[in-house]
């Protein structure tokens, strides 16, 4: 499968880290949950307010300062300084830093120059990829030449590299047929099928110089020092300096082909908990972190710092098995709806994710270039509607208050997740009380994660209904869920959902490169998902960033990931007290 | 003689060595699976990425050849032309092996957390020491007095805080609470300041709260030893005959019952010298102190099997260092005590 979807491990650790906060947080809320809701719905205005554009971190003013430190907290250490060889979100957004790639992602999602001078020339069958270079230089002096792109690559997908420890050769494998120099500053990618989110998805690795790295074997290279100590980079900042289990520092660097960075220094420090991090925040340790839901409405009101909040790529969502063998009370897609509708999601929202989360109205993540805001049909929250469409189509309360069918069967089905999750056993909860009221009888089970649930999403599919967490990738792709045959073993389509209009559309998308075609094909998608409802998607948690109101420019954006932490804003960030 | 009886102990300590690594490698291997540290859990990554990482880092091969090849067997083997084809040095030849996390050697993770580990705990233990002796000698001399009471009741708090708590407490007060009044603060965390730290007062002002929680759990506890050793040694016959001779009281207590009675708690702070690596982890995880227990702890639920063996190695030989440093002791605070 490619990078797509699924949570990584980044996903669960989140909720795993928000679950550590639960028990505290209920606790907090019996004292004074009166008093404790207003404050909260106050600020939870003021806060939609202040983020209104893009970001509440603040616009870049004309004349930015110079110089002075920003330190930013993680909660968890690098593995790698060196873009081969990681597959964590720490040292993606580390290895940034140092490492420029051809393209990274902008705040909507679209594919942008970075080492390359514009987007990649495809040739006509979309098999050809060529993309001229930049004038930009390694801090040794040496220019980025095509052979260092060339070299990075064969790491990944020559077979004579077999044995470097790379996560992403089975993906380019599959993808790339050769990466060939046409001169100094061109280099050409000869694909094995059409592929067109390529570019957002594998044109994102930094570059490591050849005339450093060549001489090393494959042994080598998954040992070398140079993974913890980087010599030669050619990214904004350089100079890493990785003291493990506490910080790795940066110094901008001066020579920088896009202009050097504002900021003299950039420190990235790990801090184990989250309840850490806001304390650090609390006192201006640390600039700039990230703030677990649970702890949204106290770090609002540290005068010190604002919260930067946006919509993730990471969603929950829970899966009706469509497959008949399986379980009959699916098949209707009005019943679908009905129970989607039955839910009021601004509420569970509020009750589950303090309400930092939004409610999701299409399955494409809010900030993407190919979400569409109108999406219909919407399913606001209206019990009537409900009960209303589940009498149309056929289910009738019976006397015991629960809805059956003409044949007698009962709409009473169980739904699982992984138990320890308190976000979605909480949901389940709620959507066994809410249902409950339109006389559907569900039942929620938890189940272990790895024994139980993840075969019944991905093997034995069984299921009635499931829930679980998942993460979309930077391009608007989403067949890995949806397509027909991802629902063989294996797959994710654990919905057994089949819709060949649906399947045609996606393939088209993935196979031309003209973005307007891409977005129509994806705003259809949206809708022909919003009709059919084969697996609800309820919310787009938020992640939340603690910023000292010190720093300008901080704008995270959701399009940042484990593979692909970039961003293109960490040059223009600046610190009005110059300090 | 002393050394004799020290070598004789180190010779003995060898095979349990051995044996510690074959259970500790047996557990990991028993519980972690085949699992590729930091890989296996990521459902991005596809299935033959895995395998192939797997192979490369030998965890493909069954339990006695991991084992074998982690203690360096094969290349004593291919010394001697038994072992066809190029092996990897093993902990025979010193070698720890490398982190399966990072592929840094596992030897460089120990001895860069190390120095921060023995700051901290040292200074603790020296803490603790300092305050728990004068604190249980004065609740024996002030047996049942309202200092005793105190003291015990101080003792009992210890004991029963849990340290992450009275961490988080303490940063609360003297470093969130103390910044937002304006008044002077604590660091709520890390050994330096992130810019412009690591001076000897940066350092230090990074050490006073985890060094007070972790000192506070110690002189909870010691200070009760103390006060019963104490009470004890009070009332043997010695002490009687050095009153009757009329030396002063100062002489009595300090000279001829305290050194009798920090007998027993030599025990108990050589017992503590392993806790070197893995006692202080909370604390470290709480204060994000980049030291060995943090390491440990991280690495186990990591499943870097070899980090965690040269950890558990490591702590074995603490162990067995502590116990005879502790007999050593004994020795020295007690004529009376041979060995042979």
């Amino acid at each position: 499968m490619s990078k797509q979807d699924l949570t990584g491990d980044e996903g669960y650790q989140r909720f795993e880290e928000f679950l550590d906060e639960w028990s505290r947080r209920d606790f907090l809320r019996g004292m004074g949950a009166a008093t404790a809701f207003t404050l909260f719905a106050a600020g939870g205005m003021e806060l939609l307010a202040a983020c209104g554009g893009g970001g509440g971190g603040g616009q870049q003013p004309s004349q930015a300062k110079k110089g002075g430190h920003v330190v930013e907290a993680t909660i968890a250490d690098l593995q790698y300084l060196n873009p081969v060889l990681y597959g964590d979100t720490a040292s993606s957004t580390a290895t940034s830093m140092i490492y420029d790639s051809l393209y990274m992602s902008d705040d909507k999602g679209n594919p942008a120059a970075l080492l390359a001078k514009d987007l990649p020339k495809i040739s006509s069958d979309q098999l050809t990829y060529t993309i001229s270079l930049r004038d930009a230089k390694w801090t040794d002096g040496k220019p980025v030449i095509a052979d260092d792109v060339k070299f990075t690559y064969e790491l990944m997908f020559d077979p004579k590299y077999d044995k470097v420890n790379s996560p992403r050769r089975g993906d380019l494998v599959d993808y790339i047929q050769s990466v060939s120099v046409k001169d100094a500053t061109t280099v050409v990618f000869q694909l094995k099928k059409a592929y067109s989110p390529f570019t957002t998805v594998h044109l994102q690795y930094g570059i490591l110089p050849m005339h450093v790295w060549g001489s090393l074997s494959a042994e080598q290279i998954n040992t070398t020092d140079l993974n913890g100590r980087p010599t030669v980079t050619n990214g904004p900042f350089q100079n890493a300096v990785w003291q493990k289990d506490q910080q790795v520092t940066f110094d901008k660097n001066p020579n920088y082909y896009r202009g050097a960075p504002n900021v003299d220094r950039y420190v990235i420090k790990v801090i184990k908990s989250s309840t850490d991090i806001l304390n650090q925040l609390k006192t201006g340790e640390t600039d700039v972190g990230p703030v677990d839901p649970a702890q949204g409405d106290a770090a609002r009101t540290v005068d010190l710092i604002t919260l930067h909040r946006f919509p993730g790529l990471l969603f929950l969502f829970y899966l009706y098995n469509l497959d008949p063998a399986k379980t009959p009370l699916f098949q209707q897609k009005e019943v679908r709806q009905a129970l989607l509708y039955a839910l009021d999601r601004q509420s569970m929202a509020k009750a589950i994710y303090f309400g930092f989360a939004t409610v999701a109205n299409t399955s494409m993540p809010p900030k993407s270039w190919a979400y569409n805001p109108d999406n219909k049909p919407v399913f606001n929250f209206d019990r009537k509607k409900a009960e209303s469409m589940l009498d149309a189509a056929g289910w009738k309360k019976g006397p015991d208050g629960i809805r059956a069918n003409g044949a007698g069967l009962k709409l009473k089905f169980e739904m699982i997740t992984n138990a320890g999750n308190k976000v979605r056993e909480n949901s389940l909860v709620n959507m066994q009380q809410q249902w409950r009221d339109i006389g559907v009888d569900a039942t929620p089970k938890f189940v272990d994660f790895n024994k139980v649930l993840v075969p019944a999403l991905r093997n034995t599919r069984d299921f009635q209904v499931l829930m679980v967490g998942f993460q979309w990738s930077t391009d608007p792709d989403q067949s890995q869920v949806w397509a027909s045959r991802n629902s063989r073993a294996g797959g994710y389509n654990g919905m057994s959902y089949k819709n060949t209009q649906l399947d045609t559309i996606m393939d088209q998308a993935t196979t031309t490169s003209d973005q307007k075609k891409r977005k129509d094909l994806y705003f259809k998608m949206q809708q022909i998902l919003a009709e059919d409802q084969p697996a609800p998607i309820l919310f787009f948690p938020d992640n939340l960033y603690g910023v000292n109101k010190r720093v300008v420019g901080f704008n995270a954006g959701p399009f940042a990931n484990q593979y692909d932490g970039r961003r293109i804003w960490i040059k223009d960030l600046s610190v009005s007290d110059g300090k | 003689m002393l050394w004799k009886y020290a070598l004789r102990r180190i010779i003995v300590a060898l095979p349990v060595l051995l044996g510690v690594t074959v259970i500790t490698y047996g557990l990991i291997y028993l519980t972690a699976g085949d699992l590729v540290p930091g890989l296996q859990l990521n459902p991005n990554l596809r299935p033959e990425d895995i395998a192939r990482i797997k192979a490369n880092l030998g965890l493909d091969q069954p339990f006695l050849v991991q084992y074998l090849n982690w203690l360096g067997v094969p290349w004593l083997l291919h010394q001697v032309g038994l072992w066809p084809g190029a092996v990897r040095t093993g902990l025979l030849q010193g070698d720890f092996g490398r982190s399966l996390l990072d592929g840094s050697p596992v030897m460089s993770h120990i001895l860069e957390r190390l120095p921060y580990t023995l700051e901290l705990t040292s200074l603790a233990i020296l803490v603790g020491v300092i305050v728990a002796i004068p604190m249980g000698v004065v609740g024996a001399l002030r047996r049942g007095s309202p200092a005793d009471h105190f003291l015990t009741s101080l003792s009992v708090v210890g004991v029963s805080i849990p340290n992450f708590w009275l961490a988080l407490l303490l940063v609360l007060i003297f470093s969130v609470g103390a910044f937002q009044l304006g008044l002077p603060h604590l660091p709520s965390g890390g050994a330096a300041s992130s810019v412009n730290g690591g001076d000897v007062l940066d350092r230090l002002a990074h050490l006073v709260l985890p060094t007070t929680v972790l000192a506070f759990g110690y002189l909870a506890v010691w200070s009760r030893y103390t006060r019963s050793s104490m009470l004890e040694s009070l009332s043997q016959d010695y002490v009687r005959t050095a009153r009757a001779k009329g030396m002063s009281e100062r002489r009595v207590v300090y000279v001829h019952t305290l050194r009798n009675a920090v007998i027993p708690l030599v025990t108990l702070i050589g017992l503590e010298l392993p806790t070197l690596v893995a006692g202080g982890a909370v604390v470290e995880i709480v204060f994000s102190w980049p030291g060995l227990g943090r390491l440990a702890l991280e690495r186990a639920v990591g499943h870097d099997y070899t980090t965690v063996m040269g950890l558990t190695l490591f702590t074995a030989v603490l162990v067995i260092a502590g116990n005879l440093l502790a007999d050593v002791l004994y020795a020295v605070l007690d004529p009376r005590i041979r060995y042979t």
